[in-house]
């Protein structure tokens, strides 16, 4: 981990049409921070999420992510989108784990790990297959290497998913709902591997409906709905002792 | 059945338990009906196809490996295979341009579609064998300037030159759309997870989009080559002596017209049955729930059934 892996985001603005997801969003994340979103389903956690690293474009607002502006450079009048080249260099520094996974179908799990490594950085094939060996080993999985996606569990192909991007040395890990489309016995280890990660100091925002993993290890706590944060704070205080109406309804339904 | 084990309560009929009865199927009247009228039909053509003496069968087994034919038949083959061939990697070419995010390379590859999956093949290949017509000599080069070269567009534009650019570009236009069919259908999840990743888009297309697109487009394209086969016969009209255009230089000869359609159709007909079996085997073999997985992945996932496929 080297530089910085912090966020700053001013007034994040983004809109679907004629739908406003995100409305004045102001977060900061610092490096080795964990952050995790509770909310609504549509509430627009995931799209700031998806926000942070590209799939997404903000409307408006300031956006930094690693010290820099992320997906665009700054003139006098206005933002400019930069060039495929370097928004793609910026996101290799942002690793991000999907609901579903989406681990390439049509490779190993270890060519899976070592897929960005080998394609976008140009490592060497070898010490490539070496790395992922390892980090299969440290997600419990270092005997699934030549499995496809298709032979593994939802348990296990998450931590395969969290293996390749970890592959990518970032310096900050979003997780999209990691757990949701997993059977409740394989929540577990999914969460075990997130919670060493950690411990280890990566910076992680999770947006998740995991409530203990929440209390246990964050710390930050963010609460949104309908595109705006409503309340945040340190995750024992948010969770035990909501001050707004709406965290309380909503905290009321889940827990 | 000679086993008496007896279930249960001995309700027996006959001796026979009634677990072990078979189970018949229902047969209406009319799958009666059906039997009697499609045999009779059947009979009553096979018997006139083999009296009418106008069908000339001996002359057709006379014709069948004729030279002529025979040298029809390896062009017809020719054709299909070259034109399947460049009107594939052109309809490649195609697909990816027409999803292309910029705007005129999107259009560009849309209107080509447009145009030939609009007008019939037919009067396409015509029209490419009168191209010297519209541009008798065409100037390959920089538009508005000196630079290029001049070729005599009669003398290039033989039969067999416009039959192959005809065919493929028709082909191609076709090939495009089920390429970007398989494009399409490869989830959107994973062209986000190679973006977080940093992939560029050429990589993107090559290791994550293409590898998946491929169970989709395989077996549509085995469909569109026993298509092609049959539609070579279309330029005939060109005079290239392709099969169909073999039979008509013998009969209009010895004006054995039906034979000799006979020979062609069912030179046609064998090698239609020939690829429909390789086809059978891809679509059986993509169609499977495990078929997203390559090849090595089957040893591990191989049960002993699923391995007498391969």
């Amino acid at each position: 981990m080297s530089t910085d892996g912090t966020i700053h985001a001013r007034g994040i603005r983004k809109s679907f049409g004629y739908k406003t997801v995100l409305q004045n969003i102001d977060l900061d994340v610092a490096s080795g921070e964990v952050c995790c979103i509770i909310g609504p389903s549509g509430s627009g956690k995931s799209t700031l999420l998806r926000c942070i690293n590209g799939l997404e474009t903000v409307d408006s607002g300031v956006l930094k992510v690693n010290g820099e502006d992320f997906g665009y450079y700054e003139t006098d009048a206005a933002y400019h989108a930069l060039s495929p080249k370097k928004l793609a260099a910026q996101r290799t520094r942002i690793g991000m784990v999907f609901q579903q996974f989406n681990l390439f179908p049509n490779m190993t799990a270890q060519e899976n790990v070592m897929s960005g490594p080998v394609l976008v950085k140009g490592t060497d094939k070898k010490q490539a297959a070496k790395r992922a060996q390892e980090l299969l080993a440290s997600v419990g999985l270092g005997a699934f290497g030549d499995r496809y996606p298709a032979q593994l569990s939802g348990g296990q192909q998450q931590r395969v998913a969290i293996a390749r991007s970890l592959a990518m040395d970032p310096e900050i890990m979003l997780f999209d709902e990691p757990t949701s489309a997993l059977d409740p016995e394989k929540v577990g280890e999914v969460l075990a591997v997130m919670q060493d990660l950690a411990r280890k100091g990566m910076t992680m925002v999770v947006v998740t409906h995991e409530m203990g993993f929440a209390r246990e290890v964050s710390d930050t706590l963010l609460f949104m709905d309908e595109g705006v944060i409503v309340e945040r704070g340190a995750p024992r205080e948010v969770l035990a002792s909501p001050k707004e109406p709406r965290t309380q309804a909503f905290l009321k339904q889940v827990l | 059945m000679v086993q008496t084990i007896s279930h249960g309560s001995g309700n027996k009929i006959n001796g026979t338990d009634p677990a072990l009865k078979p189970r018949l199927r229902r047969r209406s009247v009319f799958e009666y009906l059906a039997w009697v009228v499609c045999s009779l039909i059947g009979a009553g053509i096979l018997f006139s196809v083999s009296t009418n003496p106008n069908f000339k069968w001996d002359v057709v087994a006379r014709y069948f490996t004729y030279e002529t034919i025979i040298n029809g038949l390896v062009l017809t083959i020719f054709l299909t295979v070259a034109s399947m061939f460049l009107g594939t990697l052109l309809g490649l070419g195609l697909a990816i341009m027409r999803s292309s995010r910029i705007k005129p390379v999107a259009v560009t590859a849309g209107v080509y579609i447009t145009l030939f999956r609009g007008t019939p093949v037919l009067v396409q290949l015509i029209f490419w064998f009168n191209i010297s017509a519209l541009y008798p000599d065409l100037t390959i080069g920089i538009p508005f300037t000196n630079i290029g070269m001049a070729v005599d567009v009669n003398s290039v534009m033989g039969p067999i030159t416009a039959a192959l650019i005809g065919l493929s570009l028709n082909q191609a236009a076709y090939m495009a759309e089920i390429i970007r069919g398989g494009f399409s259908a490869v989830g959107k999840g994973q062209i986000e997870a190679a973006d977080s990743l940093g992939m560029s888009g050429a990589m993107k297309m090559r290791k994550v989009i293409i590898p998946q697109a491929m169970p989709s487009i395989i077996p549509a394209t085995g469909n569109q080559f026993i298509g092609m086969f049959k539609e070579t016969s279309l330029v005939s009209v060109l005079g290239v002596a392709e099969l169909l255009q073999s039979a008509q230089l013998i009969y209009a000869r010895t004006y054995e017209t039906i034979p000799l359609l006979i020979v062609a159709s069912l030179w046609y007909l064998v090698m239609t049955l020939l690829l429909s079996y390789p086809q059978s085997l891809l679509e059986k073999k993509y169609s499977r729930a495990t078929s997203r997985l390559p090849r090595k992945a089957k040893k591990v996932v191989l049960t002993e059934q699923e391995g007498v496929a391969r």
